[in-house]
């Protein structure tokens, strides 16, 4: 038995824990464990996230003479890693007081707990897989696993599941298409066939098979076009499975598309094929589609009223970075959209985790109904505060070395309507994350709000221990940037040359460490300086100018709702919502085709019973 | 190591003074443009420390004051990613794309503090100021795109030598000069576009609730804010400092042209804003661009 054995054995035996004892009131404390128990072998493994050979299952199967087998390598590890640590951080959340209010309010932490189980389950078998099918296998059981922790809520989440499930049949059916094609094309679903024709394929070959395995492990992404139904799903999600959803699920496609398209195709075949009347590569439209899945998200991420809403767009907007920095090819760009994945899962499960405090405490996440609370919740403030500071991508958190490493690889290529693209997604970031903090925490608090308490430290300890990382990984890059350079030596990218800083290069490096030390000295200085003159006098939150108004706490007195009001008398009307008509249009044109059939039918089957008794009848006179 | 630790002391020193210079200069010119003979020389000195000693200092909270902190805080660190004659800092550390985004803590610091306020005028200034941002930013960048890619450098020190051996940037690249002054204006928060400082009608902006020393944090805030566009724009295209004499001569006389604008001008509102600046340094920073990467 391998190690590998060991892991999926015990995240199997998670999922039965939780599925034979999900009414036990410990149920959470004893999934944390055996999720912390999960990541304690997978350190037994951390060879692979610094080179180390591949770990191979000793579990080996076949279907219909097909073989399927099951391995690790370093960008498996890194993203099981990811996994099982954002599985960690919501179970831990959950197994306290969240779970107890939860289950008074009618629902099922124990329900909760086992979709988590079987999702991490479901994922290290996608991630172990090492062939085609093995791959599709894991895919559709990630598929199903991430509906149940969608749907377990019912109502709207339901509905939003279903939308879910419909996009990733339709995923599954394409990718199931590209491996027909494989098949066709080399006669067997190994990695190491395919990637032996990868070379003699034609362009019309590559061109079909990176649309069809691009386009369905996409889905997953929510990259455009293919993202409506991401937000939606993720913000009705229950609480922490909101956090493991937003931080890692849709990364199973990135995961997809570094298999296929990266590893085994190679993006060299993707640079060669231009685009007939236009002056772009297949990989660069897929850059561009990149981009715009940056941008399009992003601002709608500006528009929401719903702090959960607002963080699942802006989930679809950064998945963008990874895939823009991935399809660059080069080792800053690829090993930037890499490390964003790790960046992009801490300070997305500690926003969401903030924002589950709130929920917890006050009972909405209404953006128009919230705010002041950081004199209340202030832990839960810094936990925000960092992870939007990671969001946004701004030092010194890890958010910025990740987005640093891509825009300097677009600067490097050349490339200046992507970079300028990339860091518009950046601003609109910045600009929608401030709403967030502002209209949360900061202002005026709410009368109603001013007994509530901070969350209790069963929340608040994984939401302190991930913004902690999102701080040292943005302090010493070199760190993550271990384990980034593992993964793309295991899918054939250039690999990243850095230092514990970041990167060294003639022409402009980045130094981490130096930035945020001397960054912190001026804080230091600032404080100084403001310390050490005039004492200052607290007053009450009411107690200030107000252009002559009386003012007393029933009166509103907080700025939130549409908070950018001109950026939205320019750019307002840009807002067509064509994505949504396209997919009603869709719906809809499904909807006449199959009436249209059942139609025919009803209309043919009388026709066809007549005929039948006619025939008959005659065969009887004759 | 010394030395490096000699010059991250003096680098945010030099440009503190330097700063207060050109704060006094912004209101020497105003006066002379108004036909006033303008306040002493050492009247932005006089104010910080008025600000600093005041009595009543209203604090509305932790982040109220963590927000100026950040906002000083993060300049005093920002000096040091820009290179001055004899003195590098950490700009090999950084770059300008760093340098970029470490400017965006200071707002974000202040953006923070106003919030705490509990003061919606406040918060209407932060929106948009951050409106304000997102406009100059975008023709910011591309300029920025240009600058790199021309020199083949992100590294500041690296773009002076280039600079000193070959010619200045402003003579190779004058378009994109043109559209980073434009962008100028606006970085600095100067007329027509300081409708988001709105210094002119303080209690329906950004600075409502500031008193005493915040006031004061925001005062040297500004002359770090002026110091920095004048030396950024300088490093990039009037190739840097040689020797300080120069330097200087060149970075004062870079942060007077917005001031001379600003002086000739009404005000824009933020989507007037937003209009301008998508469209002319824009146009004028992808035309630069398609020059200099053709």
């Amino acid at each position: 038995m391998t190690l590998l054995d060991g892991l999926i054995l015990l995240a199997l035996i998670s999922v039965l824990v939780t599925m034979l004892g999900y009414r036990l009131p410990v149920i959470g404390w004893l999934t944390s464990a055996l999720f912390a128990g999960q990541l304690l072998v997978l350190f037994l493994m951390s060879g692979l996230g610094y080179g180390g050979d591949t770990i191979h299952s000793s579990v080996a199967l076949s279907i219909f003479g097909q073989p399927l087998s099951w391995r690790f390598d370093a960008l498996s590890w890194f993203f099981a890693l990811i996994t099982i640590g954002a599985a960690l951080a919501s179970s831990l959340f959950a197994a306290g007081e969240w779970g107890r209010q939860y289950r008074q309010n009618g629902g099922n932490p124990g329900l909760l707990q086992f979709s988590l189980a079987l999702n991490v389950l479901t994922m290290l078998i996608l991630l172990a897989s090492g062939d085609l099918l093995a791959l599709f296998i894991g895919w559709e059981l990630v598929s199903w696993a991430s509906f149940l922790l969608m749907a377990m809520a019912g109502g709207a989440a339901f509905s939003w599941a279903m939308r879910y499930i419909t996009y990733a049949t339709g995923g599954a059916m394409a990718i199931l298409a590209g491996m027909g094609m494989v098949y066709q094309m080399t006669g067997s679903l190994q990695y190491a066939d395919l990637m032996a024709v990868a070379g003699q394929l034609s362009q019309a070959q590559v061109v079909i098979l990176s649309l069809l395995f691009g386009s369905g492990f996409a889905i997953k992404m929510g990259v455009l076009p293919f993202h409506l139904w991401q937000a939606g799903a993720y913000a009705e999600t229950p609480g922490p499975g909101t956090a493991f959803l937003g931080s890692i699920s849709s990364r199973m496609g990135l995961y997809g598309i570094l298999v296929v398209l990266v590893q085994l195709i190679g993006l060299g075949r993707l640079i060669e094929i231009d685009i007939s009347f236009t002056w772009l590569s297949l990989r660069d439209l897929l850059m561009w589609v990149a981009a715009i899945t940056i941008i399009l998200p992003t601002f709608t991420a500006l528009r929401q009223n719903d702090a959960r809403r607002l963080l699942a767009w802006h989930g679809v907007g950064q998945g963008g970075y990874m895939l823009l920095g991935i399809f660059s090819a080069t080792a800053l760009g690829s090993s930037g959209g890499l490390m964003h994945v790790f960046n992009h899962a801490t300070y997305q499960a500690a926003l969401f985790l903030s924002v589950y405090a709130v929920v917890h405490r006050t009972g909405t996440a209404d953006l128009n109904k919230l705010g002041g609370l950081v004199t209340r919740m202030p832990l839960s403030f810094l936990v925000m505060l960092v992870g939007i500071i990671g969001l946004a991508g701004i030092p010194p958190m890890n958010g910025f070395v990740s987005k640093w490493l891509v825009y300097r690889s677009l600067l490097i290529e050349g490339m200046p309507l992507l970079f300028v693209a990339s860091v518009i997604g950046t601003l609109g970031t910045i600009l929608s994350v401030y709403k967030l903090i502002h209209n949360m925490f900061l202002g005026q608090l709410r009368a109603e709000h001013s007994e509530i308490r901070e969350a209790p430290w069963s929340m608040m300890l994984p939401m302190l221990v991930l913004s902690l990382i999102v701080f040292i990984t943005g302090f010493m890059p070199g760190l993550a940037l271990d384990w980034v350079a593992a993964a793309q030596a295991a899918v054939g990218l250039p690999v990243l040359q850095h230092s514990l800083g970041g990167v060294e290069m003639e022409q402009g490096g980045l130094d981490m460490t130096w930035l945020v030390a001397v960054l912190f000295a001026g804080f230091g200085i600032g404080a100084l300086l403001f310390y050490s003159t005039g004492k200052t006098r607290h007053v009450n939150q009411l107690d200030n100018y107000a252009g002559g108004h009386f003012l007393t706490a029933d009166v509103r007195y907080h700025y939130s709702d549409h908070f950018y009001a001109g950026l939205m008398h320019r750019i307002g009307h840009w807002y067509r919502e064509s994505f949504q008509w396209l997919e009603s249009v869709l719906i809809s044109l499904t909807g006449f085709v199959a009436q249209g059939a059942s139609g025919f039918y009803r209309i043919v089957q009388p026709a066809l019973l007549m005929l039948v008794v006619v025939v008959l009848a005659l065969w009887v006179v004759r | 190591m010394m030395t490096l630790i000699t010059e991250l002391f003096l680098m945010p020193l030099v440009a503190f003074v330097i700063g207060l210079f050109m704060v006094l200069m912004m209101r020497k010119i105003g006066a002379r443009l108004q036909r006033r003979v303008g306040p002493p020389f050492f009247q932005p000195l006089i104010d910080i420390i008025k600000f600093h000693s005041k009595e009543t200092q209203i604090s509305h909270g932790l982040i109220h004051d963590i927000g100026i902190i950040m906002a000083v805080g993060g300049y005093i660190a920002a000096e040091t990613l820009l290179p001055v004659p004899g003195m590098d800092g950490i700009a090999d550390k950084g770059g300008i794309i760093a340098l970029t985004y470490f400017l965006m803590i200071p707002s974000l610091g202040l953006a923070l503090g106003v919030g705490q306020c509990a003061n919606p005028n406040g918060s209407i200034g932060i929106s948009r100021a951050l409106t304000a941002m997102l406009a100059y930013d975008i023709p910011f960048v591309i300029v920025i795109f240009g600058v790199s890619w021309h020199y083949g450098t992100t590294n500041l020190v690296e773009m002076v030598n280039y600079q000193q051996a070959n010619g200045w940037g402003i003579v190779e690249m004058p378009i994109l000069a043109l559209a980073g002054l434009f962008t100028l204006q606006g970085i600095m928060g100067k007329q027509p576009f300081e409708i988001y400082v709105a210094p002119a009608e303080i209690a329906t902006g950004p600075m409502v609730e500031m008193g005493g020393k915040y006031m004061g944090g925001l005062f040297i805030m500004q002359a770090f804010q002026f110091y920095t566009a004048g030396v950024l724009y300088t490093t990039l295209f009037l190739g840097g400092g040689e020797n300080w004499p120069t330097f200087l001569m060149k970075i004062f006389i870079v942060v007077s042209i917005p001031i001379m604008i600003a002086y000739m001008f009404p005000r824009y509102r933020t989507e007037d804003m937003l209009r301008l600046m998508w469209k002319w340094p824009v146009i004028a920073g992808l035309i630069g661009l398609a020059l200099v990467m053709h």
